[in-house]
């Protein structure tokens, strides 16, 4: 207590100096004057009584440090000297301390931006509890589907969820479309059918009402709805009396039991769920891998025993039920971890970079401090040899440092809290609503610490720099020369060492940031294979309970393709399974070559299926490559035809006989009809991620019946101004369907690479960055130099040297720091080159020419940067500069 | 001229304190001539000294201070005892009569400790 209360009352004695000294002094006084009283009494003379008071008071000066010592704390003390000084300093030199902090509020900038991204995206897509403990679970079938195709048999995920002890809960979910009948209005709304312990397993309950029981899982006893909060809100007003009423949906009616929080959309942002009711067939099925699963482990299981747990259920099912399960392998993956497959590599390349724009920014930074320092070493050698200590040096050093850098981050923080907001906003919101968290992009605590440390990080290591840098000043020597200074020693080494590092970097970022930007400039070429440019895209969904039979679809079909296509200015309509970009891949599947069934179910080939009306192929302006496409002749009395992908063609009958071949769906032993292969179609891109062609198979749709498509329509031009002409088309057949999504193909297309694009900008823009940052950083170096050898310039000069051997003195020089500085980088390039390539899935490949461009643009920069400071050397006088002698 | 000891740290607050005690509120002069006339000037204070100490003891809250007058009318700073300093002075010569009788027991001559 005694202690604390001793503290505090130093802390105030800190901040009180001079009212305290003036009261030492007082009572020093006083004291003094009442011993020269009582000496006089005693009998001295004036003189001797003033001489013995103050014998006898002792040294006064070390008393009062004593006393100031005690008064207040020391360390602080010194610590607020060092803070005034350095902004003394800093503000004298308003030119330095701008640049200074800006350059590190660049480099800190970028990368608490960058981490919001990754905080928000990586590390906390999710809100919920215990989000570790969530894993994802599907059955791969042992043929290389899309990576998106994450699916699992009823039954199996049933025996898993007894037989692998590993799982607390394992849900199961089914997610589409509903139509929403609002009094006549029928609105698509996207929900999703969710086993009962759907919201137990994610960890998160209502707001209002209920989840699920498990008697509603029952057919029949399942026309209950949980509701999102948005739904809530706009479709009803965020109006509690929602609870319990009735709403229509597909033709049935759903009682409305629970509302959700806000916030809270799983898989994606969802309006509806309702609970996923199986009959008993569709329970037991083992052949369709119809849901989706979501597993909460048991605490303290990890997601390697949770593998092989399932492993284990999964290879007796193997054996047991060799018909379906032959070749099926179960897998298990982090939710978190999920969703970021394909950018994660994306992410860390960006974080990255705006680790090595800091890096630039610190190396141009020290060039500074080392500047500065070499003008300031009078200064620290008056300093030393007035007694200030190394440490006490030190401290003044890293105080400056530090001072720089939290004003930097305090700079960099303000500043993003703007930028994040527009990093977070500059996508399209089309996009991002895929994208979990990417609403949760900003600032927060997280984001801020890492500011911190990264600021303390920065300014810390400056400071020991200078400090180290400064300590080899020698009082005497420096004092002597009377700040001349020496020329080049190891200072200059070290000096010489960060132009180096600094081309290097830059190089390295340059080289990254190229490949990005041509990746970004490229993308849209990636989609291959078809032409883009005035198509109409919408979804459709054709609800089962008002479509049971595949004539009644048909007949919707053929009314709504031949309605569109009369629409004036329309050329084409089609349907099709999946169109090129949606960012979702192909549903693969087996099939069989006639006359080369292969012995084992699980050996047969797999190919991607895509269902299509006859006119897709025009529609997209896919080539034709041998053979014909199908018709709307190819109907379902007509004989089964297909096309196939050139990739497909050129696999399985590399000699060109493909036509008039037979193949079935399936296995060998599976009863699907053969099919006749009419013709050959161009490859098409599919998803950029994915760079290699996969082997396609196209069904005619009269063939082979869903209700689930995408229309595209070809059009002259605007084909954004069709939507409400196709809408009346569809209302004009059946007023109970909606449509979805409705855009243009161009935007589809630009709308799925808008990740892409972003990085894209940002690494161009930290390429730029790097670029300015490595050229001030050389002429910088350069000029110091040519000032600090002003003297020897002129003793050359004068001994007959040519302005010219001057000029290629101080440009010979800029080219060896640069010449090494691009003989380290341009390997590390060249392999970073190599591993982005492989990174960002093929689009971008091992660029010698973009290399070899950068190096020389790197070399021209600095020759650029060294040429001002040649000039300068050139043009000395020899007599101005030898009167520094 | 016999050798004058200085006055060591820890006790010059204990002598500080009892001084306080003794006298009441009292100047830093005052306090110094005290100590050394006490000690039959057999103790140096550095009178600069002990200023320092003053300042520690009322930072931990044991004597406190006020402007005054002194006898012949000069402006002083006179330091009194506060409660906390009345009973820290008990306890320190408690404290110090104990150390001061253990070591008088040990330097005695010859006696064995029964």
């Amino acid at each position: 207590m005694r202690g604390l209360r001793g503290f505090l009352l130093r802390l105030v004695g800190s901040f009180r100096k001079e009212r305290n000294d003036r009261e030492l002094a007082d009572e020093m006084e006083s004291h003094l004057q009442m011993h020269i009283d009582d000496n006089l009494r005693s009998g001295m003379s004036a003189q001797e009584a003033r001489r013995q008071a103050l014998l006898k008071l002792g040294g006064v000066e070390p008393t009062k440090e004593i006393y100031r010592e005690r008064r207040g704390l020391p360390l602080l003390e010194t610590v607020l000297q060092d803070l005034r000084y350095a902004t003394r300093t800093l503000r004298k030199n308003p030119g330095f301390t701008i640049i200074a902090v800006l350059t590190l509020a660049l480099g800190i900038g970028a990368n608490t931006a960058i981490f919001s991204m990754v905080n928000a995206l990586l590390l906390r897509p999710y809100n919920f509890p215990e989000l570790d403990r969530l894993v994802r679970v599907w059955e791969n079938r042992g043929i290389e589907e899309g990576a998106d195709a994450r699916f699992i048999a009823p039954q199996d995920a049933a025996d898993l969820q007894s037989g692998a002890p590993v799982f607390d809960a394992l849900a199961t979910y089914k997610c589409g479309e509903f139509n929403l009948n609002t009094e006549g209005n029928v609105q698509p709304v996207v929900g999703c059918h969710v086993s009962a312990n759907f919201f137990d397993v994610l960890g998160v309950s209502p707001a209002l009402g209920r989840a699920f029981s498990a008697t509603e899982e029952e057919p029949g006893a399942d026309q209950v709805a949980v509701v999102s909060y948005g739904f809530w809100q706009r479709r009803f007003a965020g109006d509690a009396a929602l609870l319990g009423t009735v709403i229509q949906m597909n033709g049935k009616k759903y009682t409305v039991v629970g509302i959700m929080p806000r916030g809270f959309d799983y898989p994606v942002p969802m309006e509806l769920w309702v609970p996923l009711a199986l009959s008993p067939a569709e329970k037991t099925d083992r052949a369709k891998l119809s849901l989706e699963s979501l597993g909460r482990l048991e605490p303290g299981i990890n997601v390697a025993q949770a593998r092989s747990a399932v492993d284990s259920v999964s290879r007796r099912l193997q054996q047991e039920y060799p018909a379906t399960n032959a070749n099926r392998r179960t897998e298990v993956l982090q939710l978190r971890k999920e969703l970021y497959l394909y950018t994660l590599p994306l992410f860390l390349l960006l974080q990255a970079a705006a680790v090595f724009v800091l890096l630039l920014a610190c190396a141009n930074l020290a060039n500074l401090l080392f500047a500065r320092i070499f003008g300031r070493q009078k200064e620290i050698a008056v300093r030393t040899a007035l007694g200030a200590g190394r440490w006490r040096l030190a401290r003044l050093f890293v105080t400056e440092t530090l001072l720089l850098s939290c004003i930097a981050g305090v700079v960099a923080v303000a500043v993003s809290f703007w930028s994040v907001k527009v990093l977070r906003t500059s996508i399209a919101p089309s996009w991002t609503m895929w994208v979990p968290g990417w609403d949760g992009i900003h600032v927060d605590r997280t984001v801020l610490a890492f500011t911190v440390l990264l600021t303390a990080v920065v300014g810390l290591l400056f400071g020991l720099g200078t400090v180290l840098h400064s300590s080899q000043a020698q009082p005497y020597t420096t004092l002597k020369e009377a700040g001349r200074g020496p020329m080049l020693g190891s200072k200059g080494r070290l000096r010489s060492a960060l132009v180096v590092a600094q081309v290097m970097l830059a190089l390295v970022l340059l080289v990254c940031a190229g490949l990005t930007t041509q990746a970004f400039l490229r993308l849209v070429d990636v989609y291959q294979g078809f032409q883009a440019a005035n198509v109409l895209r919408t979804e459709i969904r054709l609800p089962e309970k008002s479509y049971p039979e595949n004539s009644q679809i048909a007949s919707f079909y053929d009314g709504m393709l031949r309605g569109s296509a009369s629409l004036p200015g329309a050329s084409a309509a089609a349907l099709v399974t999946n169109s090129p970009a949606s960012n979702v891949d192909n549903e693969a599947t087996f099939f069989t070559i006639n006359g080369r069934a292969t012995a084992k179910a699980s050996e047969a080939p797999s190919a991607d299926l895509q269902i299509s009306s006859a006119d897709y192929f025009s529609v997209l302006r896919i080539p034709l490559v041998a053979g014909r496409t199908y018709t709307f002749a190819d109907n379902a009395n007509a004989a089964r035809v297909a096309v196939i992908s050139r990739s497909m063609a050129a696999r399985y009958w590399p000699n060109g006989d493909e036509l008039g071949q037979q193949i079935k769906l399936g296995a060998s032993d599976s009863t699907e009809p053969w099919m006749t292969i009419v013709g050959v179609v161009e490859d098409v891109r599919q998803n950029w991620w994915n760079p290699t062609n996969r082997p396609t198979i196209y069904e005619p749709i009269f063939q082979a019946h869903q209700r689930s498509m995408v229309f595209l329509m070809r059009v002259a031009s605007n084909p954004e101004g069709y939507a409400s002409a196709v809408r009346d088309v569809v209302r004009g057949i059946d007023d109970q369907i909606a449509l979805t999504g409705v855009g243009t193909l161009e935007k589809e297309i630009t709308d799925s690479i808008a990740i892409i694009r972003i990085m894209g900008v940002l690494m161009a823009l930290f390429g730029c960055v790097a670029l300015a940052l490595s050229s001030v950083g050389v002429y910088g170096v350069l000029a110091e130099g040519v000032a600090r050898r002003l003297p020897e310039i002129g003793v050359r000069l004068a001994l007959g040297a040519e302005p010219r051997d001057v000029m290629k003195l101080v440009l010979g020089q800029a080219l060896k720091l640069t010449g090494i500085g691009l003989a380290i980088g341009v390997p590390i390039a060249f392999a970073v080159n190599r591993a982005m390539s492989s990174l960002i899935f093929g689009i971008v490949s091992v660029n010698l020419l973009l290399l070899a461009g950068f190096t020389l643009l790197l070399l021209l920069v600095a020759l650029a940067a060294a040429y001002i400071p040649a000039r300068r050397a050139m043009r000395v006088d020899p007599m101005v500069a030898l009167r520094y002698e | 001229m016999a050798q004058k000891k200085d006055v060591w740290q820890g006790t010059l607050a204990l002598m500080v304190l009892k001084t306080l005690d003794t006298l009441g509120p009292l100047h830093g002069y005052g306090i110094a001539r005290r100590i050394e006339q006490t000690s039959g000037d057999l103790l140096a204070v550095n009178y600069g000294t002990l200023y320092p100490a003053l300042l520690k003891l009322e930072q931990e809250g044991y004597i406190r201070s006020e402007w005054g007058l002194s006898d012949n009318n000069r402006k002083a700073k006179y330091y009194k005892l506060t409660r906390a300093g009345k009973k820290q002075l008990e306890r320190e010569a408690r404290d110090w009569e104990q150390t001061t009788s253990i070591l008088a027991r040990f330097l005695a001559p010859g006696e064995e400790p029964s």
